[in-house]
């Protein structure tokens, strides 16, 4: 027999018909690209939406589908006009309710949310929560989220934005190489706990990503950022690989695998006895990797080149020897 | 393909889907299995009538779990003169449980704040239960404020586990899976009953009932390092609303009660990173002091910590080597000091072929 059919593209059509039709009922003769444009979704879309509801019905007292049993539209305005006025209902008048899961999304978003500085406002934040809860028609899935405290730098940083003022820092890269930058802020970023700045560098001259963990003595400043950020294009992902990227030959357990998908595009692992498989890694530069390996000691085993080993080895070696240290100092 | 008794136009899913819904909304009394099959659209062009209907009832079995997992309430309804009989049950969605209640509604101010939140999801299974939501929240018809520019914040819910255990949960079945746990080489399977998802300090975990301890447990998702399989037969009563905040709060708890005494490396990634550490999961509305950072004894400063997981903060130390000295408790102390050592004899000397 055939597989199941993913029904995620079928479940984003429904409940795109079903969304549709409150909308239509009260924007009477609405132009299609008005509608896409407030659902956010391309014009055909909503045509083929159209399209298919007009012909839709219930199979009525006849089980024939007939005229009356089914919604009708307005097909001059339609195809002339490109405008939508439905001139029959069925069975549909009102926004369906939220699913156990669209409500908890929404839920755990708003609490994530609850960590920014002009979020403050926790009543309000409540009060939506618990509409979104009796929105739903289950108890919204059990999905938590605490919201860590607002950052000092977040506020500095969004109040500079606002008032269109650089921001200096001490900034600690990777590296561990210590500099002191001016930065025009553009977009706050984060993933999970870890936020970011991205943002013109004028150190750099160029558009650079910061870690708010990073940063020390951060500051206001009364410069105004330059004016080049209009044209400026931020990329979407966070990090990009590079051709300048070192290869390291690993071995684990195939089973931690997982804990490594930020490192390991490459997926090609080779068997290596027991459940231990090798696999490559692409790393920036050593100091990352020796915090990483040593961040999954017991699971994580460099196996080339030498020098990577070297390195995690010294490492490793220099923070063993500080707990054979004479106790005085600690 | 099973042959069709009439030459018919290709019925999409989605009208399928549709037209099933509209049906069972505009039935009070409910229709049976055989009316639909016979006269819905999409199920009657292929049923054959006094034939063998069985690869359409399995389609409409798995239509309905569809329709269900959209939040539409799909209601079966024995025949009150004859409970039992399959043949007479009865499917229907009733008007008042499908409509969105009255009284829910949102301001541009709102809608705002949902899209930013819809938006926050953006890997993983959550972020078409989002985006559904938000197609949702636009049939209102509201127009939002204009968005907050500049913010891109992102969840990712992207350990594979994540959608299989959420819809564990709903659905009241207990899993089993394999748990790496930290500190340990080797994982384990665990039976679990799901409570709640949270994330806590940075971190997915699963809050349930082990099975085989018969107690609450905490898990890391991240730990989980196979699939995630239902167990057959094994369901319980999932909790009430509440079980998400109740795990935070145990997390908090035990966060709150763990201290750690180090001493880091002045201006290493180190002392930059850990001295200003959030102070983490304490309760919404709760601002935390930073963590005291004092000069001691010269060069190093010493630094406080709480945590949740021993073996989880001894991984992270033992990642900033000769950067941070453990001074208590003396088991996180070794197990820091463990770990170095292992990783320093496991690079030191030349590359073996294979592990002991």
């Amino acid at each position: 027999m055939t597989a199941r059919t993913p029904v995620l593209g079928a479940s984003d059509k429904l409940t795109f018909l079903l969304s549709l039709i409150p909308y239509l009922m009260d924007h009477d003769n609405v132009t299609v690209t008005e509608a896409a444009g407030h659902f956010g979704v391309p014009p055909e879309r909503v045509r083929d939406a159209v399209r298919l509801i007009a012909v839709s019905g219930i199979p009525g007292e006849t089980h024939q589908y007939l005229d009356g049993d089914l919604f009708d539209i307005h097909w001059d305005e339609f195809e002339d006009n490109d405008r939508i006025a439905l001139t029959h209902l069925v069975a549909i008048d009102d926004s369906p309710r939220f699913s156990a899961r669209e409500a908890a999304a929404l839920i755990a978003g708003l609490q994530y949310l609850s960590s920014l500085p002009e979020n403050a406002d926790r009543d309000a934040v409540a009060s939506l929560m618990a509409k979104l809860t009796r929105g739903a028609s289950a108890t919204p899935t059990q999905l938590a989220v605490s919201s860590p405290d607002s950052d000092a730098a977040m506020t500095v940083i969004q109040a500079s934005g606002r008032d269109g003022v650089q921001v200096e820092f001490d900034y600690l890269n990777a590296r561990g190489e210590n500099e002191h930058r001016f930065v025009d802020p553009l977009r706050l970023e984060s993933v999970d706990s870890d936020w970011y700045l991205r943002g013109w560098c004028h150190l750099r001259q160029a558009p650079r990503t910061f870690r708010l963990d990073r940063m020390s003595d951060l500051r206001a400043t009364t410069e105004p950022v330059g004016s080049h950020d209009a044209g400026l294009v931020l990329s979407d992902t966070l990090f990009q690989a590079s051709d300048e990227d070192l290869s390291v030959v690993i071995e684990l357990p195939s089973s931690a695998l997982a804990l490594l998908a930020d490192y390991a595009p490459d997926r090609a692992t080779t068997p290596v006895g027991g459940d231990r498989v090798r696999t490559t890694l692409r790393v920036a530069h050593y100091h990352g990797l020796k915090r990483l390996v040593g961040g999954l000691a017991g699971l994580v085993t460099v196996v080339e080149p030498a020098e990577a080993r070297q390195v995690v080895a010294e490492w490793a070696a220099a923070g063993a020897a500080r707990y054979d240290e004479p106790t005085g100092r600690a | 393909m099973p042959s069709t008794p009439e030459q018919t136009p290709r019925i999409t899913v989605e009208e399928r889907l549709f037209s099933l819904v509209l049906a069972l909304i505009a039935t009070e009394i409910g229709l049976t299995k055989s009316d639909i099959l016979s006269t819905v659209q999409g199920y009657r062009q292929r049923y054959l009538s006094g034939g063998d209907n069985a690869n359409l009832e399995r389609q409409f079995e798995r239509d309905k779990d569809d329709i269900r997992e959209l939040g539409i309430p799909l209601e079966t309804v024995e025949p009150q003169d004859d409970p039992g009989n399959n043949h007479l049950l009865r499917y229907r969605i009733p008007k008042g449980l499908y409509n969105l209640p009255a009284d829910v509604s949102f301001s541009p101010d709102e809608l705002m704040l949902l899209k930013l939140a819809a938006t926050v999801w953006r890997e993983g299974s959550l972020s078409a239960e989002s985006r559904r939501a938000l197609t949702k929240l636009n049939s209102l018809g509201v127009d939002s404020s204009d968005p907050v520019l500049g913010y891109a914040p992102h969840l990712r819910a992207r350990d594979a586990s994540f959608a299989p255990l959420s819809k564990a949960l709903d659905h009241g079945q207990v899993v089993a899976f394999l748990y790496l746990k930290p500190g340990e080489s080797s994982p384990r399977r665990r039976r679990v009953a799901p409570r709640a998802i949270v994330l806590h300090g940075g971190r997915w975990h699963l809050y349930g009932t082990d099975q085989e301890a018969r107690a609450p447990r905490t898990f890391l998702l991240s730990r989980i390092v196979g699939p995630v399989v239902t167990v057959p037969g094994e369901t319980f009563i999932p909790d009430g609303e509440g079980s998400g905040r109740q795990a935070l709060d145990e997390l908090d708890a035990l966060w709150e009660a763990n201290v750690a005494e180090l001493v880091v490396e002045p201006g290493s990634d180190a002392a930059v990173r850990l001295s200003k550490r959030h102070t983490g999961g304490t309760g919404p509305g709760t601002m935390a002091a930073p963590d005291a950072v004092t000069p001691d004894a010269g060069t190093l400063h010493a630094v406080t910590l709480h945590y949740t997981d021993i073996d989880i903060l001894a991984d992270e130390l033992a990642g900033y080597g000769p950067e941070v000295l453990v001074r208590s408790p003396l088991a996180l102390r070794q197990a820091v000091r463990t770990r170095l050592v292992g990783v320093r004899d496991a690079h030191t000397g030349t590359t073996r072929g294979s592990a002991a």
